[in-house]
């Protein structure tokens, strides 16, 4: 029934990025260019309400929450990493999987080449583990953490302010 | 603006705030009935799976592979969950329309020429550069951005400043905007 359940909640996360045109190389790009809002919009609602979702599941003890550890130098280099990787094929792994099984070819590359590089950072993981990974080092630690509260008190404000922002960007550059 | 090419796929079906709620609704749903979403480690989790089968020799050498890919198999809900992902997007594609087998995006094509080697090779050593430095940071665009900063980790925000300001950086850089000039002098 897992799999099942699992099979159905990313049949449904595939097709909403794929009818939203998030799997759109172009899209992707003049979002980063800052032309075309639309995908940013789209991540700022989905945050938004997540965060509100999510976090009213565990105030009710419902939620099954995965924090993942902070390592500063690590996340730092890794989030660079992706970036660029980003730009240049205009896809993330998710949107990556959409685009190939629309057909296009490029995302095919995107995929394959992701799996090399994931590969290839499994093999050199101990190497990196050592020295990277131990710089700054905090563990799983949140911002309603550290400032001591539950995480509905910042999730409500913060998750209205993203869904606020994403109604107030405009759509396209020449809008504003 | 207006690209010569005609377009032969239809309009984006999905507004933002339809899209941006439905994927908040399902990171809710996912986190109470499983677990939040996340998809770069099933990257692992394949390779993991196919060189055990093909060379089992050489998965011992990394206890990465080991640890990710437990027990060798496809059949959990997380790969199920990624699996999903091409599933569901090849659906609606076909239900609107927009199944496409353009190699090279108008976009690049304007900028870098129609040739789709070029195209294939840079998208090929993106997705290189992305699985590898979402493995590294532990999380992609759905682990990390949407499942991360939605459970408000401070790893998941550093990792999504980081990779805006790296992939803004890249992209003024592939594609130099000739309508701000002022902006792009410092160069």
């Amino acid at each position: 029934m897992k799999l099942l359940l699992g099979l159905i909640l990313g049949g449904a996360f595939g097709a909403v990025l794929q009818m939203s045109g998030a799997s759109s190389y172009t899209k992707m790009t003049n979002a980063l260019r800052l032309r075309d809002f639309t995908i940013i919009k789209l991540i700022l609602m989905a945050i938004g309400v997540g965060m509100i979702g999510v976090n009213l599941l565990d105030a009710l003890g419902l939620a099954n929450i995965r924090i993942k550890d902070l390592y500063v130098l690590g996340i730092l280099a890794a989030g660079l990493i992706f970036g660029v990787g980003l730009a240049v094929s205009g896809y993330c792994p998710g949107t990556a999987l959409a685009a190939a099984a629309e057909g296009k070819p490029d995302a095919w590359a995107t995929v394959l080449g992701g799996l090399l590089g994931a590969a290839v950072f499994a093999f050199l993981f101990p190497e990196i583990e050592e020295y990277l990974l131990s710089i700054g080092r905090y563990g799983k630690v949140t911002l309603h953490g550290a400032l001591g509260v539950a995480g509905l008190w910042l999730a409500v404000p913060l998750g209205s302010l993203f869904i606020w922002l994403a109604f107030r960007l405009p759509l396209k550059e020449a809008d504003r | 603006m207006a690209m010569a090419r005609a377009r032969t796929l239809g309009p984006i079906p999905l507004s933002w705030w339809g899209g941006g709620l439905a994927i908040g609704l399902i990171l809710t749903i996912a986190t109470a009935l499983a677990e939040p979403i996340g998809v770069s480690a099933q990257y692992v989790v394949l390779d993991g799976v196919l060189l055990h089968a093909l060379a089992p020799a050489t998965v011992e050498q990394s206890p990465y592979l080991e640890k990710t890919a437990k027990g060798w198999t496809l059949q959990t809900y997380e790969f199920f969950f990624v699996l999903g992902i091409p599933l569901g997007a090849f659906l609606s594609a076909l239900a609107t329309r927009r199944l496409s087998t353009r190699v090279v995006p108008s976009e690049w094509a304007a900028r870098f020429g129609p040739s789709p080697l070029r195209r294939v090779i840079w998208s090929f050593v993106g997705g290189f550069l992305l699985l590898f430095g979402a493995r590294f940071g532990g999380g992609c665009t759905s682990g990390h951005m949407i499942s991360g900063i939605s459970q408000l980790a401070i790893s998941s925000m550093l990792f999504t400043a980081a990779l805006f300001a790296a992939a803004m950086l890249t992209v003024r850089y592939l594609y130099p905007s000739p309508n701000r000039p002022n902006r792009e002098g410092r160069a």
